[in-house]
Parts: structure tokens; C-alpha cells; sequence
């Protein structure tokens, strides 16, 4: 698809005309990434010089704003995060568990007045709370496709990972998120109960089936938790395999 | 489809992302389950909310000045 960009890149495009519109979404996604303004407007700066500078280097007809947005996360890595960072060690299933009681729980109050916002009264410095709290990655891909609005495939282009990782993180991260403002909403009186305080406890906490003793010296010692973070769901099940769309995907839905 | 397929495919359903087949299931058995059609909507509320409260924090004027001083920059170098 020829898109208005790459006949004005030949032509000898106007860089800062084509690339200034997008630097509300970069900002945005900057200052979420960094939780600093100046850090923030740093990133976004240093984002568009290297973008002038390896221009050629962009494939013509792609998405610019995908393309940017990646110059912009391979950036962060570099500045911020050179020194790994442990990988955070949450239980799912116990997030899977509370989001299912306070559902459960409160499934009528969470429907009512389908025509209102859900929690009108939250603050949205709260919201921005909720979405701070999740892990890096899973915040990226929320934040990516949600407020973005990427296909999932472009997200696995910014991020470099499989669309695999893409779902499961995208899955996780936003039902991390929802618990969370759920949980807010408990706090705050907007819902009766049923989430009780987030436990991001670690897999250590676990203690059936979770240590291993040796048999010569009885001493315990923690079993690996398995590298269940880049997992794929559904992979296990071949029921529910995903038919995944690799077009435009139609961005309506609808229940009848 | 189960309940528990429901589950786990309401967000990528939501998305426009279940293929024809899996899309057809899905909105048969919400249409019929009516539990399952409570999850999807309060899934299809949180979503909204969550989108229309997280929108943009706009560029500071401060960083528009600062990246049009450095376009000004590179184009006079060329
Ligand atoms: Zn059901």
C-alpha cells in the first residue's frame, strides 16, 4: 500500500511535517515508560533525532508511527535499562481468583447503567496509579494496544517478540490492570467487595509442591518457578486455539 | 465453546481478533449464557474506561520548542 508518506519521501519528505503529529502518542508513552517529564522529553527527543538520522533505513509504505514508537522502546532499553531487571514473579493464578470473586460478586452493580462510565468518580490520577503498577512489559503492550491502538502484530514488531507473547502479556496486563481498578473501586465505596488487597506475593510464598528437599542433608530449597512469563496460553490446548486474524482487523464488535 | 473458553478469549474477542469460526461460537454461547454475557460487557465497560481515563498526556509546549529548534538544526546543516 502506498501510502501519502512514501510518495513525499521520495520526493524529499518533509520530516518534522510527518513526524511532529505524533508527538502527543510518543510523549504519552515516554512519560509512562519513565514516570518523569524530563526523562520523558529526553526519550522523545533522542526518539526523533535517531529517526531523522536512520530515515533511510525506513521501509517505505510501512506504518511511520509503529516505526517510531520502536526507535523509541530499542532507545529506553538502551538509556534505562541496562541493567536487567530481575523478573517480576507473579502469581496469575491468584490474580485469575480474586478478579473471579469480585466478578462474581458484584456482576450486577458492574452493569448497571450500561449507559454511564463504570467508575465515574475514580480519579483518573488513579487510573494512571493502576497502570503504573503493572510490570514494564505488561504495561507496554496495554499501553500499545489500548491507548495506541497497534494491531497486535505491529506491537510484536515494537517490541520484538512473538504476537504469542503479545496476547498472553496483553491478557494479563489488562486483567492485572482491571483487578486493580476493581480493587480501587472496593476502596473507594463504588462496589461492595469481594477483591481483597492486591497480593503480589512471589512464588516462594507458595510452599506445597514448591520446595524441594534433599534427600542427604533435608534442607529445602525453593523449586525454579517455571518460565511461564513468555508462555503462550492456549498453547496447551488445542480446543481453543486461536484463528488469529493477520489482516485489519475490523475495529467493531458486536454480541447479538 | 465452554464458559471457561469465554474466559479466556473475551479480550481477544473484544479486539476483533477471534477467527470467523471461534467469533461464531463465542457470540452463540454469550448469546445463550447469560453469566458469560455479564463478563463481556463489564469486560467491554472496563476497557472503555480504561481507554477514555488513560488518554494522552499532551507534549509540553517546552518539548515542541525544543524539537523544533533541533529540526531547524538539521535541515541547516544539509
Ligand atoms: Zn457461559
Amino acid at each position: 500500500m502506498k501510502t501519502a508518506v512514501a510518495t513525499d519521501h521520495e520526493q524529499g519528505w518533509d520530516f518534522e511535517k510527518a513526524a511532529m503529529p505524533y508527538v502527543d502518542s510518543l510523549y504519552n508513552t515516554a512519560y509512562r515508560m519513565t514516570r518523569n517529564s524530563e526523562d520523558a522529553e529526553d526519550l522523545v527527543q533522542e526518539t526523533y533525532l535517531k529517526a531523522y538520522k536512520y530515515y533511510d533505513k525506513f521501509e517505505e509504505g510501512t506504518n511511520f508511527k509503529a516505526w517510531l514508537f520502536k526507535i523509541m522502546k530499542n532507545t529506553f532499553i538502551n538509556n534505562y535499562r541496562k541493567k536487567k531487571l530481575t523478573p517480576h514473579k507473579i502469581d496469575f493464578s491468584e490474580i485469575e481468583e480474586s478478579y473471579e470473586r469480585v466478578i462474581q460478586k458484584n456482576a450486577p452493580d458492574l452493569i448497571k447503567d450500561p449507559e454511564s462510565e463504570i467508575f465515574q468518580d475514580m480519579m483518573d490520577a488513579d487510573v494512571k496509579r493502576a497502570l503504573d503498577s503493572l510490570p514494564h512489559d505488561y504495561k507496554m503492550v496495554v499501553l500499545l494496544a489500548d491507548i495506541e491502538g497497534f494491531s497486535y502484530k505491529e506491537i510484536a514488531e515494537i517490541l520484538d517478540c512473538p504476537v504469542g507473547t503479545v496476547m498472553s502479556r496483553l491478557y494479563r496486563g489488562r486483567k492485572m490492570l482491571e483487578r486493580t481498578l476493581l480493587e480501587y473501586a472496593r476502596k473507594y465505596g463504588y462496589i461492595r467487595g469481594g477483591a481483597e488487597p492486591a497480593k503480589m506475593r512471589s512464588r516462594k510464598d507458595e510452599t506445597k509442591g514448591r520446595k524441594k528437599k534433599d534427600p542427604e542433608t533435608g534442607e529445602e530449597t525453593d523449586v525454579e518457578p517455571e518460565a511461564d512469563e513468555e508462555a503462550i496460553l492456549f498453547a496447551d490446548d488445542e480446543d481453543v486455539e486461536l484463528e488469529i486474524e493477520e489482516e485489519e482487523e475490523p475495529e467493531q464488535f458486536e454480541i447479538e | 465453546m465452554i464458559c471457561d473458553d469465554v474466559k479466556r478469549v473475551a479480550y481477544f474477542f473484544l479486539d476483533g481478533k477471534l477467527g470467523e469460526n471461534k467469533q461464531n461460537d463465542f457470540k452463540t454461547h454469550v448469546s445463550i449464557c447469560p453469566d458469560c454475557e455479564q463478563r463481556v460487557s463489564i469486560h467491554r465497560r472496563l476497557r472503555l474506561f480504561i481507554c477514555k481515563r488513560l488518554s494522552r498526556d499532551s507534549a509540553p509546549q517546552r518539548l515542541r520548542q525544543r524539537l523544533a529548534r533541533s529540526f531547524r538544526g538539521l535541515t541547516s546543516e544539509t
